[in-house]
């Protein structure tokens, strides 16, 4: 007679995270639609959650780094508090975490694409990923407050977030010279900003997401809320087959066999291929019962 | 391109479930709701040039659109042109001791340059 225990019942492999991760870069491509809508101008007043340069002449939100690093260097003027920003960071990192950089990011997409050519593949250490919170304190700010302090506004800052942004010399800096090159007025973008753009997609030749995974301070702040989120992953023991494929999979060299809900993931699911690590959403009733409805651990 | 990462062997059973609490993520959730309606609504203490006070989505706008005014920003106005010497001198009496505005920053909603930076 079979035993009828739920962790003695015969499992498969569920599907939902592999389903999931082939369709990521449709949905990457789809947001370009969002966040690249010049129609959209009026939105510029709303903060995006992604890494989106305002002064691209295509986008449509603004870009809560930027406006971040605007409030600093008015704090010594006038001390406004950025509500909806923050309103809008704590909404999207509660309820999804650092999906946004996986799924919505153009810049995280760009990169994505450029990670495709075949070349050989570096990992930086995980613990180089807490530099995005120099970036977040240095350049957003700190920086601009004591520029601003001294007098000096936003746009006359030799040096801030936005002097040195790659997504910037992209998005916004590349099609303004351009333009302004076939209109015979020379390359407007600066030397220095030129050449950061341009180390930056050497180096997402061969480090995947360099930008995300180092510096991005929106990726950073997102990346905050991955250990309570709504969604996020889970891990069931009863998936497992120690097949160590979730860590070989994971494009931004988290440590998958100890934790998965940490700062350095971008929620892209590569790593949910296998079922041991599953997406997953929060709800009431789950709370506290988790163990239960998992089952003890299947025997090795 | 895939590449196999050597790593030491998983031990399943020791490991966390990593399975969220719903209350934590809703609790936090809740509270950007309420700042993101409370700042959709918010006045800044920033005037704008019209004459109104800007929004807080009016100012983020400015941030966009290069529409933040500072008095040091502002012009000064040309000289009258041609032989009045009574324009000429009230034009001198303006500008000799220029009275500084009241406001330290304001917002143009007009302004449409993007950020030069």
């Amino acid at each position: 007679m079979n035993c009828t225990k739920p962790e003695c019942q015969p499992h498969q492999p569920t599907t939902l995270g592999r389903k999931l991760s082939r369709g990521r870069p449709w949905v990457q491509a789809g947001f370009l639609g969002v966040w690249l809508a010049p129609l959209g101008e009026w939105l510029h007043g709303i903060p995006g959650c992604v890494f989106h340069c305002y002064s691209c002449p295509l986008s449509s939100f603004g870009c809560p780094i930027g406006i971040l690093a605007n409030y600093a260097a008015l704090l010594p003027i006038s001390a406004e508090v950025p509500y909806l920003l923050l309103g809008m960071l704590l909404v999207v990192g509660a309820l999804t975490g650092s999906l946004a950089c996986g799924w919505a990011c153009p810049f995280g997409y760009v990169q994505d694409l450029l990670a495709k050519l075949p070349t050989r593949k570096f990992s930086p250490p995980v613990w180089m990923g807490y530099f995005r919170y120099v970036v977040l304190l240095a350049l957003v700010l700190l920086l601009p407050f004591l520029f601003g302090r001294q007098g000096i506004h936003f746009e006359d800052q030799v040096l801030s977030i936005c002097r040195v942004c790659p997504a910037g010399a992209l998005e916004a800096g590349l099609p303004y010279s351009v333009r302004s090159l076939l209109a015979g007025d020379g390359w407007v973008m600066s030397w220095f900003k030129t050449g950061l753009l341009l180390v930056f997609l050497g180096a997402a030749l061969f480090i995947h997401r360099p930008w995300c995974r180092l510096f991005c301070p929106l990726g950073g702040i997102l990346a905050l809320f991955n250990r309570f989120s709504l969604f996020h992953l889970r891990f069931n023991p009863r998936q497992c087959v120690e097949c160590n494929l979730c860590r070989s999979r994971c494009l931004m060299g988290v440590h998958l066999d100890q934790r998965v809900n940490v700062t350095g993931c971008i929620r892209c699911l590569e790593c949910a291929k296998c079922g041991a690590l599953e997406p997953g959403f929060a709800w009431p009733k789950e709370s506290g019962l988790a163990s239960a409805k998992l089952g003890p651990p299947r025997s090795p | 391109m895939f590449q196999r990462v050597p790593q030491p062997p998983l031990n399943a059973a020791l490991r966390d479930l990593e399975h969220h609490d719903f209350w934590g993520g809703f609790v936090v959730a809740l509270i950007g709701l309420v700042l993101v309606f409370g700042g959709v609504r918010h006045l800044t203490g920033i005037e704008t040039v019209e004459g109104g006070t800007a929004t807080e989505m009016q100012l983020m706008k400015a941030y966009s659109f290069s529409g933040l005014e500072f008095p040091d920003q502002l012009p000064v106005p040309r000289p009258p042109e041609g032989n009045d010497l009574a324009a000429l001198d009230r034009w001198m009496k303006q500008n000799a001791h220029p009275v500084a505005p009241a406001w330290k920053v304001r917002v143009d909603l007009g302004a449409k340059t993007a950020c030069p930076t």
